[in-house]
C-alpha cells in the first residue's frame, strides 16, 4: 500500500490533476475580478484595503502554481504554494461556517446564484471536505517526495 | 535546496502579482477594480436576517388597540422615519432638474408587466432628508412613487448585469468596478448644490442579501448627499411587480 500510494505511477497523476484544478480554478476569477472581490468580501476576513489586490493577485498565483505542476517545474514551491492556498481556504471557510455566515465559495465560479442560506451552508461543508481532499494530495506529493530522496539510488541507476 | 524553494516560491508570487497588475491595467472597464479596495464593513459579518413569522389566520387582531393595519417589515422602519423628519428642504417636484433622469432615451427595449401585487402597501408621502443615517430601506409602493417623480435612480449591481435588464431611467454605478469613484464625483459635480443634494436617490442591487446598494448609500451620504433611499428588494421585486424595465447600456 505504502508502496503504491509513493509510486511514480500515482504521483504523476496526482500532480497533474492537481495543477489541472487549479488552473481551471483560476480562470474564471482572472476573467472577472471585481466579483472575485466581492466573493472575497463576503468572506468578512480580508480588510478592505486589500480586497481588489487579493482578487487580482491569488488567481494569477493559482495558475502559476497549477501550471507548473503540470508542466513538471519547480514541484516543490508549487506543491508548497497550494497546500498553502488550500490551508487558507479550508480556514477561511470554517470560520464562516462557525458564525454562520453563508457565503459562495468562489472557487470554481464568481457569480452569485442566488442560493438560499441552507444550500450556501451545505455547499461549504462540501467545499471544506473538497479542499481537504485536495490537501491529501499535496501530502501525497509531498510524501512521495521525500521516499523518493530518502531511498538509495539503485543498482540500475549506479 | 530549501533556499531554492524560498527563491520559488517568492518568485511564483511575485510573478503573480507583477502579471495581475499588468492584466488589470489593459482589462475592459468593467472588468477592471482599482488596487486599494475602500470598504468600510470589509471585517463586520452581516446579522442574520430572519423571515417575518406567518400570520396566523386563527389570531384576531384586538380591534380596540389596533388603529393601522399591519405593513411588512421592509416598509415599517421607512414609514417611521421619513414622516418624522421635521422639515422637507426639497420640493419632490424639482428633481427633474437631472436630465439624464427626466427622458430616458429609447435605445433599447422597454417593458412594462402589468402584474401588480395586490398586498403592495400606500407609498410614503414624503421623502424628507435624513442627514443622520446613510440610507432609508424601503419597499415597492415608495420605489414606483419615486420612480413615477423622476427621481434619480442608481444601479449598483454589475454592468453586465445591468445591461441586462435595469429600472428604466436607472444609471449604472457598480460598486465593484475600478470607475465608481468617477462616477460618485461626477455625480457630486451634477449635485453640488445643497439643496440639490438633498434630493432623493433610489440605489438598487438584486434585493436579498445584496449589499452593493448599501455600500453605494455609504459612499454618497460620505460627500454629504442626505436622502437616499435603498430599495431592500431590488430589482427581481420591481421586475416581479411588473416595474418599468429597460435594457441595454442606456438608462
Amino acid at each position: 500500500m505504502k508502496r503504491f500510494l509513493t509510486s511514480p505511477w500515482l504521483t504523476i497523476r496526482v500532480q497533474l490533476a492537481l495543477g489541472a484544478i487549479f488552473v481551471i480554478a483560476a480562470i474564471p476569477k482572472m476573467a472577472d475580478p471585481p466579483s472575485f472581490a466581492h466573493m472575497i468580501y463576503n468572506y468578512r476576513l480580508v480588510p478592505g484595503s486589500l480586497i481588489n489586490l487579493s482578487a487580482l493577485v491569488m488567481p494569477w498565483v493559482e495558475l502559476l502554481a497549477g501550471l507548473a505542476l503540470i508542466l513538471g517545474v519547480w514541484k516543490a514551491a508549487a506543491r508548497t504554494v497550494i497546500g498553502f492556498l488550500l490551508a487558507v481556504f479550508i480556514i477561511a471557510i470554517s470560520i464562516n461556517l462557525a458564525r454562520d455566515n453563508a457565503i459562495d465559495c468562489g472557487c470554481f465560479n464568481v457569480a452569485d446564484r442566488g442560493k438560499t442560506h441552507e444550500q450556501r451552508i451545505f455547499d461549504m461543508k462540501v467545499d471544506v471536505f473538497r479542499d481537504l481532499g485536495m490537501l491529501l494530495m499535496v501530502g501525497q506529493l509531498w510524501w512521495a517526495e521525500k521516499r523518493r530522496l530518502d531511498e538509495p539510488p539503485s543498482v540500475d541507476a549506479i | 535546496m530549501k533556499r531554492n524553494i524560498f527563491f520559488q516560491i517568492a518568485a511564483l508570487v511575485v510573478a503573480g502579482i507583477l502579471l495581475a497588475i499588468v492584466a488589470n491595467a489593459f482589462a475592459s472597464r468593467d472588468r477592471k477594480v482599482s488596487l486599494v479596495g475602500t470598504y468600510p464593513n470589509a471585517l463586520k459579518v452581516p446579522a442574520r436576517e430572519t423571515p417575518p413569522p406567518i400570520a396566523t389566520p386563527v389570531a384576531p387582531a384586538p380591534v380596540a388597540t389596533m388603529t393601522q393595519p399591519a405593513t411588512t417589515t421592509t416598509i415599517a422602519p421607512v414609514t417611521a422615519t421619513t414622516t418624522t423628519q421635521p422639515t422637507a428642504t426639497a420640493a419632490i417636484e424639482t428633481v427633474g432638474i437631472n436630465p439624464a433622469t427626466k427622458k430616458p432615451p429609447v435605445t433599447a427595449t422597454t417593458t412594462t408587466a402589468p402584474t401588480p401585487h395586490a398586498q403592495s402597501p400606500a407609498p410614503t408621502t414624503e421623502f424628507n432628508p435624513h442627514p443622520d443615517k446613510p440610507y432609508v430601506e424601503i419597499g415597492f409602493a415608495d420605489v414606483k412613487a419615486l420612480h413615477a417623480k423622476n427621481v434619480l435612480f442608481l444601479d449598483a449591481r454589475r454592468t453586465s448585469v445591468y445591461e441586462q435588464g435595469h429600472i428604466a431611467g436607472a444609471r449604472t454605478y457598480s460598486v465593484w468596478e475600478s470607475d465608481i469613484d468617477d462616477k460618485v464625483r461626477k455625480l457630486f459635480d451634477e449635485r453640488s448644490d445643497p439643496s440639490a443634494q438633498a434630493l432623493p436617490i433610489v440605489i438598487y442591487c438584486s434585493g436579498g442579501d445584496c449589499e452593493d446598494s448599501h455600500m453605494l448609500a455609504q459612499k454618497l451620504w460620505g460627500i454629504q448627499f442626505n436622502n437616499v433611499y435603498v430599495y431592500k428588494d431590488g430589482f427581481p421585486d420591481w421586475q416581479t411587480r411588473g416595474g418599468q424595465v429597460h435594457t441595454g447600456a442606456n438608462p
